[in-house]
């Protein structure tokens, strides 16, 4: 009665390349975000499949502390989104070109 | 074919395909919408691994606290859906698609050779108990849990200090 260490990855690999698609063809900065956000979690669920196979605990303590940076990130990205917005009236990132030149 | 592996290639199933939801719709408010569901399915993929208090966290921090910050940074700022703008580099998109196929081709193959070859540590195997758990936070563990009590609070400092309006005659950004 357990889950097989295949199933958990392909659905992680699917996971991830969708967040991969949408960080690279979109253009609305909250967009990217969440793929970003998306990433992450099929990462995390791939670490859990790992980690049950292999014993133990480490893979969910390893989770768990990603979960808890995965946090601090998106306080401070949203932080500077609003920051963005203030200055530029879009978050496009067509439109904002800040650190190039 | 078992109970459990059933359940969970559902809920795999789910995710994979509000995830393609959040990717393509161009209201990012229904893309967070999507992500919810996403991040609810894995957390039933979570209980399915033996690891229920990463489920709980799973829908207490993301799907609750991250997600609703989002929601409340996307509808401060009243986006509207994402307009066509002509891109400037229309063949970076196309090479960018390449990369993502080739890129996923490429793992999918390396899962279907190694999948199963993960060998256990002899650790007895994860049950649904917490205490284990925490045990290991706060003894191997210990240090890095602590600091990252000190990236939150760096980040709850960062995140003011990037939304405070600066006064007139300060610094700028």
């Amino acid at each position: 009665m357990s889950v097989p260490l295949t199933d958990v990855l392909v659905v992680s690999v699917a996971l991830f390349s969708l967040g991969l698609c949408g960080a690279l063809l979109r253009r609305n900065a909250i967009t990217i975000f969440l793929s970003i956000e998306l990433m992450l979690n099929a990462a995390n669920l791939a670490i859990v499949g790992f980690g049950e196979r292999v014993g133990g605990y480490a893979g969910q303590t390893v989770v768990f502390f990603a979960i808890v940076v995965a946090a601090a990130e998106a306080a401070v990205g949203l932080a500077i989104f609003v920051a963005v917005f203030r200055h530029h009236e879009t978050i496009d990132v067509n439109k904002t070109n800040l650190l190039k030149w | 074919m078992n109970a459990a592996r059933l359940i969970f290639d559902l809920a795999g199933a789910i995710a994979v395909v509000f995830a393609g939801v959040m990717v393509v719709h161009r209201n990012p408010i229904k893309s967070l919408l999507a992500i919810v569901v996403t991040f609810f399915a894995l957390a039933v993929g979570f209980v399915l691994l033996s690891a229920p208090f990463l489920a709980a966290i799973q829908v207490i921090v993301y799907a609750g606290a991250i997600l609703v910050l989002f929601l409340f940074v996307t509808m401060l700022l009243n986006l509207q859906t994402e307009e066509e703008t002509a891109d400037r580099r229309p063949f970076q998109r196309f090479f960018a698609l390449v990369g993502i196929v080739a890129f996923a081709g490429m793992l999918l193959a390396a899962v279907r050779r190694s999948g199963e070859a993960a060998g256990s540590s002899g650790l007895p195997p994860a049950t649904g108990a917490i205490e284990p758990l925490a045990q290991a936070l706060f003894s191997r563990a210990a240090l890095p849990f602590e600091a990252v009590s000190v990236l939150l609070l760096a980040s709850l400092t960062g995140a003011y200090i990037l939304m405070r309006r600066e006064r007139s005659g300060s610094a700028a950004p």
